[in-house]
């Protein structure tokens, strides 16, 4: 038996290895710069599988070492501090420090096993290995399962022994430094064998064995419990006497012989079918990029394009007409809520005035600020009552000195990036074929109009953002130099102007979408990381808005200017199907 | 008007997969292009639509027999048509239409919409649908049908009448043999018989090279025999 386990487990470690070795050499010939000089013998260089089969043992030392060490390590940190705070207020009862660490460290290593049997049951996961183990060389599942279950089994025992040796070298009872790392492996059986016995059962009665959102729900609830009880132990000074955890151990340990037993007389098939339709993420991925289709997919005729418009303009105003929801929900929704919020606090301002001023100084109050508003001056209160206090000055500081920091929200209620997914999926996917479609001047034709289209919808939320900066200069004493409500609307337009510029250009530079519209492409992603690090660091420098304006305007004419070029040059070979 | 195939080379990697080809196709004439799984036969459409970048080699079209009279290979002179049909989803097929005939200015369409449609027998209540919702076939024929209002001297075809049912099939090799007048049709497929029945040339890619079959007076079965023998490699026999 030993030598079966022995012969299975080298199977699959050197088949992880393999794979692991052919997906780095995979990932770095995909690499732009260095992928192109890598030759393709790098798959079968013997020496460099060597060297990486060495890092590979590294790497699963490591993983014992830090995942279980570290998670038992966490426990055994909380009981010391535990049994700290305890002795510091007299409150372990005659216990000794060693007995209340071991205490606490049996209290919490239940509970730190409880979530691990929610969240950290793998035995039926898939996983690439299992995959070609199992339904392309048709290993018996069971025998796979069981093998890689009794390797983690005994990583976790040695792991979780070799964390023990300090507490035991510090005088902490037996039952904890060596008793945890036995009553994990029961815990981890009863986890394995339940689960075995639900899958079963779920069989029996023809049931998928995947989880379903019911079932997720659980879980939270499950992994929460635990924090108020802690919690009020912990404030209230109480603690579980050993006797108690022992007696919760013991279940544990007969419930982990049933879980044995569970894990035993289940079949082959079982096995193989919770591989199959079980707990797989592959198949989750796939079921989601589905579904995202779908929700890409869901068009109707309503209606065709009325006027005049032709060609290019046809089926950018058709596109438009047929994915109005996808296309303009967000940019709406977003720019609603601006509004919603700049009148409700406007709203509460007058309603305070005329709590205070009465209707007659509440009205004054507004006809008088109308009037200023649309002299471009600030906020004036005809009785004297309000103070400007320092919240309002604070933001007042923000609209004149960081604007810049606007890209940030900009960023999230931009909707360039579904928009070119959308295009992608619904439109361009099948036009890239017809040569007509990859000319330059049809390209930057096209591009030209979806420019316009999506800034035109991106300003709604930004000019929103810019009339509540205003708003904002307007209560906290107006304009600082003439024209600064002008320059917001100004500077906060371009940033969003050069937003869309960006987002647009890449997806023609690049095209990183497949058919399920998954981003696919180390430049898309590069670019996509490059401008969020800059978006980062250019969020915090302070310009006045004057010079940024100036500096927005001059940038934002160059950049459309040189990217419209680049676009006409380069997209007719970047912009493509991916294979 | 020939088009003219000069060393081409493609690789992937290490991986020659189109090695210094050279060919001459001429107009008016259907090229069966066959060869074995991996051969290499999309990926030679591919660069000859300018989907993917060629390594060396160059292609062009000759009219005449002057060998130095190179006219460069433009987007407008290809038509392609791929196996699994690609049209816009969100249009109908008259919109669709509409749209082609529009952005193809230079083209002064010899038909109607609906003549079109006629041409190519799809049902006229298909023609206000959404392309989402039309057949595999009937995508088909769209495909087909806006290449064939494209007017291209270069019709490359890349497994059309895969899994098309048989009456549209028939229908789609009419059309094809109808329209070879005035252009190089270059048709790939797996389907020796098709090919034998529609093509009046047969080309082999063939260890990334292309070569011509002859027929030599040869009857159907003796020429498709032929053909096996030169696709078998050595370690087959």
């Amino acid at each position: 038996m030993l030598k079966e386990f022995r012969k299975t487990l080298a199977k699959v470690l050197h088949l992880r290895s393999i794979i692991g070795y052919n997906s780095l050499v995979y990932a770095l010939k995909k690499t732009p710069l260095i992928g192109k000089i890598l030759p393709d013998r790098l798959y079968s260089t013997t020496f460099l599988k060597v060297i990486y089969w060495i890092f590979h043992v590294i790497r699963e030392v490591f993983a014992l070492f830090f995942s279980k060490m570290a998670g038992l390590g966490s426990v055994y940190l909380a009981s010391l501090s535990i049994t700290m705070l305890y002795g510091s207020v007299k409150m372990l009862g005659g216990m000794s420090k060693q007995y209340a660490f071991g205490m606490f460290a049996l209290l919490f290593f239940l509970i730190y096993a409880f979530l691990g049997i929610v969240l950290n049951t793998k035995i039926f996961e898939k996983t690439t290995e299992k995959d070609y183990l199992v339904f392309m060389i048709r290993m018996n599942a069971k025998k796979l399962n069981m093998t890689l279950f009794g390797y983690d089994l005994f990583r976790m025992f040695l792991g979780y022994l070799l964390t023990g040796l300090i507490p035991a070298l510090l005088g902490v009872p037996v039952w904890c430094w060596l008793g945890i790392p036995v009553l994990a492996v029961f815990i981890k059986l009863f986890a394995a064998g339940f689960l075995a016995f639900r899958y079963k059962l779920k069989s029996r009665r023809h049931k998928p064995l995947h989880g379903t959102p019911a079932g997720d729900m659980l879980k939270v609830f499950l992994i929460c419990l635990p924090i108020p009880l802690v919690f009020f132990m912990v404030v209230g000074g109480y603690y579980v006497p050993v006797k108690y955890l022992f007696m919760i151990s013991a279940a544990m340990i007969l419930a982990g012989i049933w879980g044995l037993f569970e894990l035993v007389t289940s079949g082959h098939n079982l096995h193989r079918k919770a591989l199959h339709d079980g707990v797989i993420i592959e198949r989750e991925t796939v079921r989601a990029e589905k579904a995202r289709v779908k929700s890409f997919k869901r068009i109707k005729v309503n209606g065709t394009v009325k006027g005049n418009k032709k060609g290019f303009e046809f089926l950018n105003a058709l596109f438009v007409k047929r994915h109005f929801k996808m296309l303009m929900l967000k940019p709406i929704v977003c720019t609603g809520l601006i509004l919603a919020l700049i009148a409700f606090i406007i709203g509460g301002v007058i309603y305070d005035y005329y709590t205070t001023a009465g209707y007659e100084g509440c009205l004054k109050m507004v006809l008088t600020n109308l009037r200023n508003l649309f002299l471009f001056k600030g906020f004036e209160d005809p009785l004297g009552q309000n103070e400007v206090d320092s919240a309002f000055l604070f933001f007042r500081y923000a609209v004149q000195d960081h604007l810049l920091a606007f890209f940030i929200p900009i960023s999230i209620f931009d909707n360039t990036y579904k928009s070119t997914q959308a295009m992608y999926i619904n439109c361009d996917n099948s036009l890239m074929t017809f040569s007509f479609f990859k000319k330059p001047d049809k390209i930057i034709k096209l591009f030209d109009i979806r420019l316009k289209q999506l800034i035109c919808v991106n300003l709604l939320p930004a000019m929103a953002m810019a009339i509540g900066c205003n708003l904002i200069l307007f209560a906290t004493g107006g304009q600082e130099y003439p024209f600064h409500y002008l320059i917001n609307f100004v500077v906060i337009g371009c940033m969003s102007i050069s937003f869309t510029m960006y987002w647009l250009s890449i997806y023609y530079l690049f095209q990183p979408y497949t058919k399920t519209a998954s981003v696919k492409g180390g430049a898309y992603n590069a670019a996509f990381m490059a401008f969020g690090f800059l978006m980062s660091i250019i969020a915090w420098i302070s310009v006045k808005s004057q010079i940024l304006a100036v500096i927005m305007l001059v940038f934002t004419v160059t950049f459309v200017f040189f990217i419209r070029k680049l676009v006409l040059k380069k997209a007719p070979k970047t912009w493509r199907v991916k294979g | 008007m020939e088009f003219v195939i000069s060393h081409l080379v493609k690789s992937y990697g290490s991986k020659q997969v189109l090695k210094d080809c050279d060919f001459v196709f001429g107009e008016g004439r259907i090229y069966g292009l066959l060869g074995r799984n991996g051969s290499g036969k999309t990926t030679f459409f591919n660069c000859i639509n300018s989907d993917i970048d060629i390594n060396s080699g160059e292609f062009y079209f000759r009219s005449g027999n002057d060998a130095q009279d190179k006219v460069s290979v433009l987007p407008e002179d290809i038509g392609y048509v791929v196996s699994t049909p690609t049209v816009p989803e969100f249009m109908t097929g008259r919109e669709f239409l509409k749209f082609f005939i529009e952005v193809h200015e230079d083209i002064t369409p010899d038909k109607t919409i609906d003549e079109y449609f006629d041409y190519m027998m799809i049902p006229e209540d298909d023609r206000d649908r959404l392309l989402k919702d039309y057949s595999h076939g009937t995508k088909n024929k769209m495909q087909m049908l806006v290449n064939i209002i494209a007017k291209p001297r270069l019709m490359l075809l890349d497994e059309p009448l895969t899994s098309l049912d048989v009456i549209v099939a028939e229908e789609m090799k009419n059309v094809i043999r109808r329209q070879k007048e005035g252009r190089i049709t270059i048709f790939s497929t797996h389907l020796l018989d098709v090919a034998v029945d529609l093509c009046d040339e047969i080309v082999l890619l063939n260890h990334g090279r292309l070569e011509p079959i002859d027929k030599n007076n040869l009857g159907d079965n003796d020429f498709k025999e032929k053909i096996i023998a030169a696709l078998r490699d050595e370690e087959d026999a």
